[in-house]
């Protein structure tokens, strides 16, 4: 009875109704995008950081991984030590750097990774097989589309040039043996992956036993933060960084979308909450000869702004529910515009969605629809029955 | 022989006292001053490798304050300048550079110079200064590129908010307007009248809004000024930005108000006393 009654006056006046569900599922969708916005980058980050199991990093001491060009000497030493540490199980070096490779009469040039192959996690093979021995080499679909080469073909590549004497340096004939997926590289960034100790015989000096960093993988038995803390002390010249460090970096990096997610979020809320309050406003005005025909006949205050309350919750939910469909596709759009950053790991999503984004979302715009009815409902309820009668029945 | 002894031992003294080579000088990121308690005058000893027990003395010379750069804003790192040949020596570095800065003699002897040092080049390249601030700044063509579009769809809301306001008010004044209609009052005179009150309510909305949005820019500015420690403008209210946003805001009011005068003028004042409307036989409808 109560919701008919309610269903009845929402469709009273459809085109009223229909605008203010409406306007009330673009504000749903804004407040989704900006739910899924505020965690979603953080959440995509964290997963894509563990996706092969590594916890920690170990980075040039007062940088963060490939933050900067600064490489860790002395890697040899540092594995030996790093062996010693209880609770370190797996210990994957890797070397940045470039790589070009010589195309008829061009040269295409690729991000190197040197990496040991049997326990890296920089790539995952999607045709063909890892290296296996010195002289072969993985690429990404973009460097094999950029230089036309195939699984098999034998590259001529170097490290880098010699202005001085006009030549390549550091050159070497590698097979190519895979083709891979870069779990950290940017769309579209044409990518290698070969073997440590190539790569660094290939740069010659100034990377000779040197690596960019090194991932490690914790025992599940240890804290990742006492396995941090022991690396820490038995390596000073180091900076060790955990999932967590890396997600407070980024916290301070990317404040900027928390900030703007929350205060669009909240604007959203503003929004569609004034929306409704003035709807329900409006028509309570109306109808106030009918609600206080209904008191005088006995029906109790409460069931009156139970009824009232019931409106606002209705055009709410109803909104809310087309502005989760919508949200998505918005979420999408936006999160194509935001995926094009440079730089950023093409598997970063920075409008993740998650089912807790959502209910946050219904629930958010429920407890709007449920206050935006109260201030009318208190109204209606609250009028004097028989002046108002008197008053509505004169006009 | 006296004075050939003296020779010999001037010559010594010179031979076995180290050469005197003053300190070099550098310049320091205001922040890292701050952050470090840095002043002009003091010695820093720099090392290629933290830890390292030795390395090289300078003086602090200068204090550098970090330029508006919107790609270095959320780069937290601190800087400091030193003489090439100081930085060359302290990471063995060698007779190397990273990039050169090359000025020309104009726009039209700029072209020229790019292709003769492309031509004479071997293993690096030669960019237009404009072409570097374009690759620098694609960030911020990202961050504007997602502005623009939670604009576009704040604009929607703005619009479906407005109609249905002035949804609201013409239903809240069907009487009055059926009045008006007895009275002889044109259908075109009350679109008139419900499209100026659109156009007020939204050029008012608009005033409000732009002195939010003006006070927001302050306290935006201020915020991140302090968060990123930069003189970097974050919000920037224009008079393109105002015009812009009036100017919409003022077509918003006036698209609404028409739909929403238009609910009222295809009624007929009974139907609008009424509240209720007519069923009229096809025939008639088509009449008008």
């Amino acid at each position: 009875m109560l919701l008919r009654l309610a269903w009845a006056t929402l469709t009273r006046h459809r085109s009223r109704t229909l605008l203010a569900t409406l306007g009330v599922a673009v504000s749903a969708a804004m407040l989704l995008d900006m739910v899924m916005l505020s965690s979603g980058m953080r959440a995509s980050l964290q997963s894509l950081l563990l996706s092969r199991g590594f916890q920690l990093r170990l980075a040039p001491k007062g940088t963060l991984p490939f933050d900067t060009e600064a490489t860790i000497p002395d890697a040899s030493d540092v594995i030996r030590t790093l062996r010693t540490v209880a609770g370190v199980t797996t210990i994957s070096p890797v070397l940045g750097g470039q790589l070009h490779a010589a195309v008829g009469e061009r040269t295409v040039t690729a991000t190197a990774l040197g990496v040991d192959p049997t326990v890296q996690g920089d790539y995952e093979i999607t045709n063909g097989r890892a290296p296996a021995t010195s002289n072969e080499l993985v690429a990404s679909e973009d460097f094999l589309r950029a230089s036309g080469a195939r699984v098999g073909d034998t590259l001529s590549v170097a490290a880098g040039y010699d202005a001085q004497l006009r030549s390549f340096t550091g050159r070497r004939t590698l097979t190519l043996v895979g083709v891979a997926h870069f779990l950290y590289m940017a769309a579209e960034q044409r990518s290698v992956a070969l073997p440590l100790a190539t790569l660094q015989d290939m740069e010659g000096s100034r990377a000779r036993d040197r690596v960019s960093l090194f991932m490690i993988k914790a025992a599940d038995d240890v804290s990742v933060d006492t396995v941090l803390h022991r690396i820490e002390r038995a390596l000073p010249r180091v900076s060790a960084v955990s999932t967590e460090t890396a997600m407070r970096q980024l916290d301070t990096r990317m404040s900027y979308f928390r900030q703007l997610a929350f205060i669009l979020g909240a604007v959203s809320l503003g929004v569609g909450f004034l929306l409704v309050t003035t709807l329900v406003t409006v028509s309570v005005n109306e109808r106030l000869g009918e609600i206080v025909v209904m008191r005088a006949i006995g029906v109790a205050r409460g069931r009156i702004v139970l009824q009232i309350v019931v409106e606002g919750i209705a055009i709410m939910v109803i909104g809310a529910l087309a502005g989760l469909a919508l949200g998505l596709v918005t979420a999408r759009y936006l999160n194509s515009i935001l995926a094009s950053f440079p730089g950023l790991p093409a598997a970063i999503d920075f409008f993740l969605f998650e089912p807790r984004a959502a209910w946050t979302s219904l629930g958010l715009l429920t407890g709007a629809g449920i206050l935006a009815g109260v201030y009318p409902s208190w109204r209606g309820a609250s009028m004097p029955i028989a002046i108002t009668l008197r008053e509505e029945a004169v006009g | 022989m006296i004075a050939a002894a003296l020779a010999v031992t001037l010559f010594q003294s010179i031979d076995t006292i180290a050469p005197h080579r003053p300190p070099r000088t550098m310049a320091v990121d205001e922040r890292l001053a701050t952050d470090a308690h840095i002043k002009i005058g003091d010695h820093i000893v720099l090392s290629n490798a933290p830890g390292a027990r030795e390395g090289d003395t300078l003086i602090v010379s200068a204090l550098v304050r970090r330029r508006a750069d919107p790609s270095e804003v959320a780069r937290a790192e601190y800087r400091v300048r030193l003489h090439l040949d100081e930085l060359q020596s302290l990471i063995a570095y060698s007779d190397r550079v990273d990039r050169f800065a090359v000025a020309t003699r104009g726009a039209s002897t700029t072209d020229s110079a790019i292709r003769r040092i492309n031509a004479a080049a071997f293993g690096f390249q030669a960019y237009r200064s404009r072409d570097i601030a374009v690759e620098t700044s694609r960030t911020f063509l990202v961050v504007s590129r997602f502005h623009r579009a939670i604009g576009v769809i704040t604009i929607v809301a703005s619009a479906i908010f407005l109609l249905c306001i002035m949804l609201l008010k013409v239903d809240e004044r069907r009487r009055d307007v059926a009045a008006l209609r007895l009275m002889g009052i044109s259908s075109r005179s009350i679109v008139w009248s419900v499209m100026v009150e659109a156009a007020v309510v939204a050029v008012a909305g608009s005033a409000v809004g732009v002195a939010i949005g003006w006070t927001a820019s302050l306290i935006i500015n201020w915020h991140y000024r302090a968060v990123y420690r930069t003189p970097l403008a974050f919000a920037v209210v224009t008079t393109d930005i105002v015009s812009l946003a009036v100017a919409l805001s003022l077509v918003l009011g006036l698209v609404a108000g028409f739909f929403a005068a238009q609910r009222l003028v295809r009624m007929s004042a009974l139907e609008l006393l009424s509240g209720r409307r007519e069923k009229r036989p096809p025939s008639a409808v088509a009449a008008g």
